[in-house]
């Protein structure tokens, strides 16, 4: 005798176990971490490779037009003297510094209140009026000109562009949007990358004041300022600063390498004696 | 700025997809458990030969259903589909589409009379949305046929 | 398990007649398959990588739906029929189904 029947049939057996919600959760946090570190590679090659850009190639491609949006100070006179004094303590710690042949940093001086500094592409530094005005002596000023020029010597301005632009290109190439990611994934990179840039550029500053006044106090003060600065208001912190969370650390740093300062034997100059 | 905009959207856009997808899911499932014990007495078969007993009538009978995938299942498949492997937020589709469509099957062979349906076929269609970006939404139609016997 | 596409198994008797079974699995190859196989379009010829992904994918469409007849009492299926449809480029749907039976 045949028979016809249908007993329930197990219809879980046609769906996998395992969870879709925790796969999906893996999957989104390893691809972020595949996609962050193939963009430091690239960064990282890019800004390699900007680096073997010759100094003189770098000045004839960018000359001064990096420099167009830079607000012209109010008092003219002023402004040129401040520039002149600049100009001249740069050009000293340029000569402590040994930058390579033929590059000639020019400092900016810029008629805005936020304090801050930059060195930027083709040998140029910007130092703002807020920065200026705060600075307490002459060590701390020479500090941060310094430190730029520490910058400039490590072709670190290029290297960065150079970075932006490779991720800029590989995210073209895949179709992304490029003119708003790559900045964003540049900066979010860099963050990680640049802190020892920064750590080079502070040692190398410490070496340059040290050579010029014999020791490093009161270096450590140009960032308890921009920190005293940035402390209540958060969103606008300096980008001297943005870049460098371990603020503390690099002030202990600097008090360490001014342990042998006598304050008294070697007081500290006062901004722009003349 | 913008681009912190358009992640929180596809953010949420997920989290809909998830609470919502999943929750009509496990109703679905549910659903269909409750009427497959229904209809558990209207057979079905893939034999094309059926038993020597004299039926009085044989119709053609047709379930068929379309189903989507959420936003969240969308997403979870094109991650999967980098890597490679089982895309099991599908095949829970699949398998409710499936189901679904033989149920309606026999729904309508028992509103013919008939408690035994054989030659089963089933036919998966999956409509592309067209111009809906680089991928389209995924959905598919499921239909399950067979000839329904009339004692 | 006897697996058939007949109507029947040659030289035993089909005593039970269980109903429909069905096993199926979506599946797809990781990203670099799919650039290579977009490559591979250019000049034609067998997609390798796709062809193991599908057959990996119907054996177990075929591993579930014996699961499922197995579940049943079954010690055969007969009339299996395959079925694929394509879920996205790169991914695609296999599925086996038959009636499984119980044969003396």
């Amino acid at each position: 005798m045949v028979s016809y029947e249908n007993p329930q049939v197990p219809h879980e057996v046609n769906v996998s176990r395992e969870s879709v919600l925790a796969e999906f959760v893996r999957l989104a946090t390893g691809l972020c971490l595949v996609v962050l570190a193939v963009a430091a590679v690239l960064y990282f090659c890019g800004g390699a490779l900007a680096r073997l850009v010759p100094y003189s190639t770098e000045q004839r491609w960018v000359g001064g037009r990096v420099l167009a949006p830079i607000s012209e100070p109010a008092d003219v006179a002023d402004a040129a003297r401040v520039r002149a004094y600049l100009q001249e303590l740069a050009d000293d710690l340029a000569r402590h510094m040994a930058l390579p042949a033929g590059m000639r940093p020019v400092v900016h001086w810029s008629d805005t209140d936020v304090p801050n500094a930059f060195a930027t592409l083709g040998g140029h530094v910007v130092i703002t009026r807020g920065l200026y005005a705060r600075m307490p002596s002459e060590n701390a000023l020479a500090m941060v000109l310094a430190h730029e020029l520490a910058h400039l010597r490590e072709r670190d301005p290029i290297s960065a562009v150079g970075g932006t632009a490779s991720l800029a290109l590989v995210l073209g190439l895949l179709g992304g949007d490029v003119e708003q990611l790559a900045p964003q994934v540049a900066q979010a990179v860099q963050l990680g990358y640049s802190r020892r840039a920064e750590r080079r550029a502070d040692d190398a500053a410490v070496e340059a004041i040290v050579a010029r006044y014999g020791h490093a106090g009161g270096a450590a003060a140009v960032f308890e300022v921009l920190a005293g600065y940035a402390g209540p208001l958060r969103g606008a912190t300096p980008t001297l600063l943005s870049t460098h969370p371990a603020d503390d650390d690099r002030i202990a740093r600097l008090k360490q390498a001014a342990q042998q300062w006598d304050p008294v034997r070697q007081p500290l100059r006062p901004v722009d004696e003349h | 700025m913008e681009l912190l905009i358009q992640l929180g959207f596809v953010a949420l856009l997920l989290l809909v997809g998830l609470v919502f997808g999943r929750a009509a899911e496990q109703r679905h499932f549910r659903d269909l458990e409750r009427r497959e014990a229904e209809f558990a007495n209207v057979l079905v078969f893939n034999e094309r030969t059926p038993p020597q007993r004299p039926f009085r009538e044989a119709a053609l009978v047709v379930g068929s259903v379309v189903v989507a995938e959420d936003y969240f299942k969308r997403m979870a498949a094109a991650l999967k589909s980098l890597v490679g492997g089982r895309l099991t937020a599908y095949e829970s589709l699949m398998d409710r589409g499936r189901r679904e469509a033989i149920l309606r099957m026999k729904a309508e062979a028992r509103a013919r009379g008939a408690r035994v349906v054989f030659n089963v076929r089933f036919e998966t269609a999956s409509l592309a949305e067209a111009g809906a970006g680089a991928r389209p939404m995924f959905s598919a139609e499921f239909i399950a046929y067979g000839t329904a016997l009339v004692e | 398990m006897e697996l058939s596409n007949l109507e029947v198994i040659p030289g035993r008797q089909v005593v039970r007649h269980l109903g429909l079974v069905q096993g199926s699995t979506v599946r797809s190859k990781h990203a670099g398959r799919d650039i290579m196989a977009g490559l591979k379009n250019i000049v034609g010829g067998e997609l390798k990588g796709y062809t193991e992904l599908l057959i990996e994918a119907r054996q177990e469409a075929i591993e579930r739906m014996v699961a499922q007849a197995q579940a049943v009492g079954a010690n055969a299926v007969i009339n299996v029929r395959f079925s694929t449809s394509n879920i996205t480029s790169g991914a695609a749907e296999v599925m086996a189904y038959g009636t499984a039976v119980y044969a003396e």
